[in-house]
């Protein structure tokens, strides 16, 4: 794919795309869309914002339930060259940040974990424009990767804590979480992972079975 | 729920009416991208269907496009849009369970969930008729909105374009659903929950 759009909130969005020619000779893209209830195609209106080779959107030119239809103009000494068209519903690219101010809370006398976490702020859940739901994951220090088998995943759906009993007492344990709009199929990247050491010592199996 | 000193005769709320309206979409679109998802995937690499000429037989309603525009409007506005879009899927959808029944390659899935969207749209129109009665009793509207002059091509149509037809109908739905979805939980948050969810 040359071009790609994402937006992190459904109010504003940004495209990027990977430059095409080999650069032998300097070559200047620019990007062009048309949208789906106009004629007339239109420049980018803000190349700097999100960095090279990137337009930025913002909330002027963002509507939603409308196809976009994008192309790049590639121009150097030897002519011009136009990508295809990249059509594009703001709807079908929502992915926002990762969730926040995550907090792990253990009970004083049982290996249980109250976790706690936030909806990024870049998402306005609270007047319903964006729903959220959740996913968390959690694995013992000890395995070392984030391996499918050996972790629990928990649809949290959009509440915003879970709880978590019988954990082993003295393991280490590590937790993340993401979310993603309820109406929408992209998966935010992983939230930072945060560190847990549950309380007592950790069993130990009987020498001898006598 | 709201119930007689007995228990019985319970009467929910109309909060309760609202989060129940919120799921029923949220399960409409949720069926609508996956039927999309599923013909997109069967039919799209060897069709290249043309997006830019897609249109949907709601474009003709002024529906807001951004955050800003549906918190403008006035919750009546928007009640009323949603159902005027809601109502404007009555005979599509009914066609659309017809039609997909004469798509040879059509997956199997797309049939069950065409039938599912059909009736879960019935109910989520019926369930809106009963808030908006309690809301605002005068406004209840009932005929039905004729934005869909039927399927665009007749039955002795090529396949391809029977095809590009269906596509662009399901497309629709997904779009169409998506908005419900987003306005009734604009809305949920605004009446119940004081912009504050």
């Amino acid at each position: 794919d040359q071009i790609k759009c994402r937006s992190y909130e459904k109010e504003t969005f940004s495209c990027w795309w990977t430059p095409w020619t080999d650069d032998v000779l300097p070559t200047n893209y620019s990007l062009f869309y048309r949208k789906e209830t106009d004629e007339n195609a239109y420049e980018c209106p803000d190349y700097r914002t999100s960095g090279p080779n990137s337009c930025f959107f913002d909330k002027k030119y963002t509507s939603i339930w409308i196809y976009y239809f994008i192309y790049i103009k590639a121009t150097n000494a030897l002519g011009t060259n136009v990508s295809e068209d990249y059509p594009m519903d703001v709807q079908n690219i929502v992915q926002t940040h990762p969730p926040i101010n995550i907090t792990l809370t253990v009970d004083k006398d049982k290996p249980n974990l109250l976790i706690n976490w936030l909806p990024p702020q870049t998402a306005d859940v609270k007047s319903g424009w964006v729903t959220l739901q959740y996913e968390l994951e959690i694995k013992s220090e000890k395995d070392h990767d984030w391996d499918p088998n050996s972790r629990h995943i928990r649809g949290v759906h959009k509440q915003l804590f879970l709880k978590l009993v019988g954990l082993m007492p003295g393991d280490t344990y590590v937790v993340r979480v993401r979310c993603k709009p309820d109406n929408g199929p992209l998966w935010s990247e992983w939230s930072d992972e945060m560190y847990i050491t549950m309380p007592g010592n950790v069993p130990t199996i009987q020498k001898d079975f006598t | 729920p709201i119930c007689a000193r007995d228990g019985t005769n319970c009467l929910m709320t109309t909060g309760e009416l609202f989060d129940r309206a919120v799921g029923l979409s949220h399960y409409i679109h949720t069926l609508s991208a996956e039927m999309f998802k599923d013909f997109d995937e069967q039919f799209a690499p060897s069709r290249r269907f043309p997006k830019s000429v897609m249109r949907c037989h709601t474009a003709l309603l002024n529906t807001p496009e951004d955050k800003e525009q549906a918190q403008k409007i006035q919750h009546e506005h928007l009640l009323n849009l949603v159902m005027r879009v809601l109502r404007s899927w009555n005979d599509p959808l009914l066609h659309m369970v017809s039609e997909v029944q004469g798509i040879r390659e059509a997956p199997d899935t797309i049939l069950l969930k065409a039938v599912q969207v059909e009736e879960q749209t019935k109910q989520l129109l019926e369930g809106m008729e009963q808030i908006i009665g309690r809301i605002h009793p005068g406004d209840v509207e009932n005929e039905l909105d004729s934005l869909w002059s039927g399927p665009p091509i007749s039955n002795s149509a090529d396949e391809n374009s029977r095809l590009f037809e269906f596509y662009n109908l399901l497309h629709c739905l997904r779009r169409d659903s998506h908005k419900i979805d987003n306005y009734l939980n604009l809305l949920k948050c605004r009446l119940f929950h004081d912009n504050n969810c």
